[in-house]
């Protein structure tokens, strides 16, 4: 009798282990959620155009954490709700358009985003409550014959606390979703203030801009 | 059964002290509306937790003198970028700057919003001690042991007047509670509701503050 119950706790002490270790390495696969609010704020009195390459609408974030599994992001499918409702609070009308330097008689300028790096943390690696995602954006700006006008980078931070949320996967995906809003709302603050946007709204707009 | 039920009558002793400091006079009419924010800033620092705020707002806008309260998520989306992290303003002064921006002002005039709430804080465990061991057998089982520990909330809310731009004044929220679990084969959990009391004394207080 003891040995059956000696080795059925074994069996449990191992159960619970594979289950323990699983779980630590689990890791996570999230897809960042589609639906975002439009600016408030006023708009510049020009349409612009938008282009999303490929590269930006199926970009996927993956990493291996050591003892933690692996990791995926998926905020490709995210990318045009984002900016078309980005750019449909900033400016009077926007259209996408389908590649860079070509010239456009509608609109007055085209606005190319791109994710340069995305970095995060968990809070194993910084000992603290929160899941963290660091997002850099790089914005190209071309005029509406195609001339590239010049460029700028953005970088977008998001944190989620591990407790508000039921496991990592929630709590990361938030973080990523937090993130997309503060580029959002870091592009509508900061745009206008960019050297070269300044001057491609004095130039399009006159005094007036 | 009877046992049962007693045991989950049993909840551990918690206190809780609110204090209030007022600035301005204060009044909702019919078709006012306020809303509860938790403030969420850019470095990593203490959160309020997400179901603190639901708790005030959901408390706030039922029972006796029930406020219009809208739900925060909303509010953000309607009002975005402007009470974003980055955006949100960290003082009353920086308001008026913000809320005459015209159609964030359209926006929060269709809403009626009267008062804006910042809540600050959160719940830790500051103590515990003691063990507790369980055993499983063929014949059965039980466990033996104590364990205790003791949680302590501490929120403050911020009533910001939207029409004004000033502050209307603060309401903190202080509650402290010890939570057993003393088990001889059975354990007993009596747990201290503290942040559940730290949030209905928090938003009863601002329900009669801002009613006044």
């Amino acid at each position: 009798m003891i040995a059956l119950f000696l080795k059925r706790c074994a069996k449990c002490a191992i159960a619970s282990a594979l289950a323990a270790s699983a779980l630590g390495c689990a890791g996570a696969k999230v897809a960042v959620p589609t639906a975002f609010p439009v600016p408030q704020v006023m708009k510049v009195s020009l349409p612009v155009g938008l282009y999303l390459d490929e590269a930006l609408l199926s970009y996927v974030h993956r990493e291996s954490l050591e003892g933690q599994g692996d990791w995926e992001i998926e905020l490709g499918s995210a990318q045009r709700p984002m900016f078309d409702n980005l750019l449909s609070g900033l400016f009077i009308g926007h259209r996408p358009v389908e590649r860079l330097g070509a010239s456009h008689d509608d609109i007055a300028g085209v606005l190319a985003p791109a994710i340069e790096e995305l970095q995060f943390s968990t809070p194993e690696q910084t000992r603290s409550e929160y899941y963290e995602v660091w997002i850099r954006y790089r914005f190209e700006l071309h005029a509406n014959d195609g001339e590239e006008l010049g460029q700028w980078n953005l970088t977008a931070y998001g944190k989620a606390h591990q407790q508000n949320h039921a496991g990592a996967s929630a709590a990361l995906q938030s973080a990523a979703l937090v993130a997309c809003r503060d580029a959002m709302a870091f592009f509508t603050q900061q745009f206008r203030k960019e050297p070269v946007v300044q001057s491609w709204l004095g130039r399009e707009l006159g005094g007036s801009a | 059964m009877a046992l049962l039920l007693a045991w989950a009558g049993l909840t551990g002793c918690v206190t809780a002290t609110v204090q209030e400091v007022r600035e301005t006079a204060t009044a909702m009419a019919t078709g006012d509306s306020i809303v509860v924010l938790g403030r969420r800033s850019q470095p990593t620092t203490d959160e309020t937790e997400l179901d603190f705020i639901s708790c005030v707002a959901n408390s706030m806008s039922r029972g006796q003198n029930a406020l219009n309260v809208l739900e925060e998520q909303q509010f953000l989306d309607a009002t975005f970028p402007w009470f974003e992290p980055r955006i949100a303003p960290l003082n009353h002064t920086e308001l008026p700057s913000i809320i005459k921006q015209a159609p964030l002002a359209e926006r929060l005039d269709e809403m009626g919003l009267k008062y804006l709430v910042w809540i600050e804080g959160s719940t830790q465990r500051i103590d515990s001690g003691g063990s507790l061991s369980c055993v499983v057998g063929p014949g059965g089982g039980g466990c033996f042991g104590f364990l205790s520990w003791e949680n302590d909330s501490t929120y403050e809310a911020s009533v910001w007047d939207v029409a004004t731009g000033q502050a209307a004044g603060k309401i903190s929220s202080e509650a402290t509670g010890m939570s057993y679990v003393p088990a001889v084969i059975v354990p007993i959990p009596i747990i201290a509701r503290v942040r559940s009391s730290a949030c209905s004394s928090l938003a009863k207080q601002l329900k009669s503050f801002v009613v006044n």
